[in-house]
């Protein structure tokens, strides 16, 4: 920064040739070197989140052979089969709750949860099973991304379950768009969304959020703590 | 040339340069304002007043909300301190510091272009909503921005 930070009273005998101030130099170095911070952090940041999209999970996700996404290991003690409609409001509390225990259970490999669309609610619902569907065939991870991102997404209301929403969730998750907006359109899962709800109604379902664990039903929302009472008490028989 | 004569001096000398600081520190609060209650939100997980629109909980909502994993608004927030304390401090510093803190102003504020820019790219052309208070954020660093151009044009060698 050559003389230029000196104090007035150590050139005062110059005071005239002393200017205090930045070069052009400098304000150049510092804008150039923000602009190259911003966009380094702006590509890893959308890398970071396109890997999030389909990246890896602490717990085994996959596909039953029924075609319903899961996670936690299939040779957990606990097997819970939920059916949800993605405009239920209690199917996503009970799923920020499943969220909050997922570490303690699936992650622990003591829980497995398979997931069955029961889209009776709305004409929306189905339109969000069927996107769920859709991320479901980019891979299991998509799917509990999309899951997710569509249970978050209800404040926004109805229109947040629109067909331009429902793709640009798609998008925002890093998926291959083209594919998914296919799957969408043509309505690639229609048929077996309308499956799942009738193989639910076939097994005694009513209304969601319903889950069978290990074979034993229960109907509707219940809180964290319930629940690990449950789980507890079902792990130690 | 006299040092001393120019209108950044510690005391500025022209009425335009102090009430240009004033308008900057106003910005800023108001981006403290604006940034802290999304932040707030966000770590409470409050739903945000949107007005008519519901786009703010799709933006709030969206996965790119977060930067590593932090709440995009906690940044913006970090911003708007840094760049009050800056000011503040540039009346309180010597005037061979006060070139490079509002060198400092004009970096942070480029920065908060930069990325009111990226952020108002992905809630058009990716999220499809735009959020108001998200806008407001914007505006307020442009304008920052803009005035810190101006700021340096009177440090500038």
């Amino acid at each position: 920064m050559s003389g230029r930070g000196k104090s007035p009273s150590q050139v005062h005998h110059q005071p005239v040739r002393e200017r205090q101030g930045v070069t052009k130099a400098q304000i150049i170095l510092v804008a150039g070197t923000t602009v190259v911070a911003a966009f380094l952090l702006i590509v890893l940041n959308s890398t970071q989140l396109r890997q999030a999209g389909g990246g890896a999970f602490s717990y085994p996700i996959g596909i039953t052979q029924s075609g319903h996404p899961y996670k936690g290991p299939p040779e957990a003690p606990l097997k819970m089969e939920l059916y949800s409609d993605f405009l239920c409001g209690h199917c996503a509390e009970f799923a920020s709750v499943l969220e909050a225990i997922s570490t303690d259970y699936i992650q622990k490999g003591k829980l497995q949860l398979i997931f069955h669309n029961f889209a009776f609610l709305t004409p929306e619902s189905v339109q969000a099973a069927q996107a769920s569907l859709c991320a479901l065939d980019q891979g299991p991870a998509y799917f509990w991304r999309y899951h997710d991102l569509l249970y978050t997404s209800r404040a926004g209301g109805m229109a947040a379950y629109s067909n331009v929403r429902l793709k640009a969730y798609a998008q925002e998750l890093g998926m291959d768009t083209e594919a998914f907006n296919r799957c969408l359109d043509t309505h690639a899962k229609a048929g077996q969304v309308q499956a799942d709800l009738y193989a639910g109604i076939q097994a005694g379902v009513e209304g969601t959020p319903t889950w069978f664990l290990n074979g034993q039903k229960h109907v509707g929302f219940m809180s964290e703590d319930k629940l690990r009472n449950l789980l507890d008490s079902m792990l130690s028989q | 040339m006299n040092t001393y004569s120019r209108t950044s001096s510690v005391v500025p000398a022209s009425p335009v340069v102090a009430w240009r600081w004033w308008l900057m520190i106003a910005l800023s609060l108001a981006g403290i304002g604006v940034a802290g209650y999304l932040s707030y939100t966000h770590l409470f997980e409050l739903p945000v007043i949107c007005g008519a629109s519901q786009g703010c909980d799709l933006v709030a909502q969206s996965v790119y909300a977060k930067m590593f994993g932090i709440p995009v608004a906690v940044f913006g927030l970090l911003a708007y301190i840094a760049l009050l304390v800056l000011l503040v401090a540039r009346r309180r510093v010597s005037e061979n510091l006060e070139a490079y803190v509002t060198l400092g102003v004009f970096g942070i504020s480029l920065l908060g272009v930069l990325f009111s820019a990226y952020l108002t790219y992905l809630e058009i052309f990716v999220i499809l909503a735009v959020c108001m208070w998200c806008v407001a954020s914007a505006i307020i660093m442009s304008v920052l921005f803009v005035l810190s151009i101006l700021e340096m044009k009177s440090v500038t060698l």
